[in-house]
């Protein structure tokens, strides 16, 4: 398993220093990756916050995203994108961190709704992040309180001319290369278990 | 009803709403008398509130009938020093939940409630979030950054009356300036002879008449 790890990871250094220079000038192997990932959109059926009632509509038969090749998808293992829709308090940012964590490259992140970017309405909640940009990378921000459905679908329709005309760098590499920035950021809200315990002995009870 | 009225003093707050008020000591007695031998035999929520001034958290056991006709406030009020209450998990098996709440946002200790470990605040070091002395906005300013546009930010309802008064003044100078500019004109008016007035209105008429004479000639 490590072996296989390993390889991997010498193949992605490869591919990053061959695409370093040309970031702009996307080789055609490039392009077709990108649009194919654009094309192909798997959001990992997670909902924080208010934004989760606006999303049903957008999946099912009234705004019908599949059409855009947008797809729900059960386990972050084979997801794309995740959206973190609307406030995201303590206890969900610690799952919103492993969930992200276990999503594999390329993986995106929308965050719906104003609390994501500056608090919004619960500015001086004691129990709502602020900025969502300073704990995961984030890629498209939604604004609105709460957003339409419709303005979800631009927003996926941005990320998807942006993914395939390489304009962005994406928030996973920002993650990867920053990743100290980040984990900084975790621990000063979080105290250093910033991913959820579950195995925990809590008062007599045994939850194993 | 006439079981209760007998032994405590029963205040009829609204129609279907009544009060009955014990001290901590004589807590477990009556919520245990109630529950067994009146109709309020259940219990549909558990309210706190701090009194910081008066030094006591104010309880209110919500207890309706079957029917849910009814509803009983079962008061009482507990100091604020981190005192702990009797469970009531053993006659109400739903209060599990609401005494961990409460524990959780408050501080109170209930005994025989083996659940009082983390509930909606996930490993919360600080003071308890609902207490009055617990500062939000310093807590907030403390561990949480904004994003940098917004330093001109005001309280919404003073700027509202700042700019309405404004435009007030605005609207009363614009129309002062408009009826100093109209009795002006009024003015010069009167002041004017009436002869030269009727040699412009014919020199603008001859200047409309010219360009379509010229429109006509290129036509040609």
């Amino acid at each position: 398993m490590q072996k296989g790890f390993v390889a991997y990871n010498n193949e992605q250094k490869s591919l990053e220093a061959e695409t370093e220079g040309i970031k702009n000038s996307q080789t055609l192997i490039q392009k077709a990756m990108n649009w194919f990932s654009a094309r192909s959109m798997f959001v990992v059926a997670y909902g924080t916050g208010c934004g989760a009632i606006e999303m049903p509509p957008v999946f099912t038969s009234r705004y019908d995203i599949e059409r855009l090749g947008v797809v729900g998808v059960a386990t972050p293992r084979q997801a794309d994108i995740m959206i973190v829709s609307g406030y995201c308090s303590l206890k969900t940012l610690r799952r919103v961190i492993r969930t992200y964590e276990q999503m594999s490259e390329p993986k995106y992140v929308i965050a719906l709704g104003s609390c994501t970017i500056n608090g919004g309405m619960y500015w001086d909640s004691y129990n709502t992040i602020k900025k969502l940009e300073e704990y995961i990378g984030v890629d498209m921000y939604v604004a609105g309180c709460m957003p339409r459905p419709e303005a979800l679908i631009e927003g996926f329709v941005k990320l998807q001319e942006s993914i395939r005309n390489n304009t962005i760098q994406p928030g996973y590499v920002k993650y990867r290369e920053d990743y100290a920035y980040y984990q900084a950021n975790q621990e000063k809200l979080l105290g250093k278990e910033t991913q959820p315990v579950y195995e925990e002995d809590y008062a007599g009870m045994n939850l194993s | 009803m006439k079981n209760l009225q007998k032994t405590y003093e029963v205040t009829q707050k609204v129609e279907r709403l009544f009060e009955v008020t014990v001290t901590q000591t004589d807590f477990w007695e009556a919520v245990l008398y109630i529950s067994t031998q009146t109709e309020f035999n259940t219990l549909s929520q558990i309210a706190c509130a701090d009194w910081i001034e008066e030094e006591h958290f104010l309880l209110t056991y919500i207890l309706t009938t079957d029917a849910r006709d009814k509803n009983l406030m079962l008061k009482l009020t507990l100091g604020r020093e981190y005192e702990s209450m009797p469970s009531v998990m053993t006659l109400f098996p739903q209060a599990e939940v609401m005494e961990r709440d409460l524990h959780e946002m408050y501080g109170i200790g209930f005994e025989g409630n083996e659940t009082l470990y983390d509930f909606v605040l996930e490993q919360w070091h600080d003071l308890p979030p609902l207490r009055r002395e617990f500062d939000t906005l310093a807590f907030v300013h403390e561990h949480f950054a904004f994003k940098g546009g917004r330093e001109d930010n005001k309280d919404v309802k003073v700027e509202q009356k700042r700019r309405r008064e404004e435009a007030k003044k605005q609207k009363a100078l614009e129309a002062a300036k408009q009826e100093a500019k109209k009795q002006e004109t009024e003015k010069q008016e009167t002041e004017k002879p009436k002869e030269p007035n009727t040699h412009a209105t014919d020199a603008e008429e001859t200047q409309d008449k010219k360009p379509d004479t010229k429109e006509a000639e290129d036509g040609q």
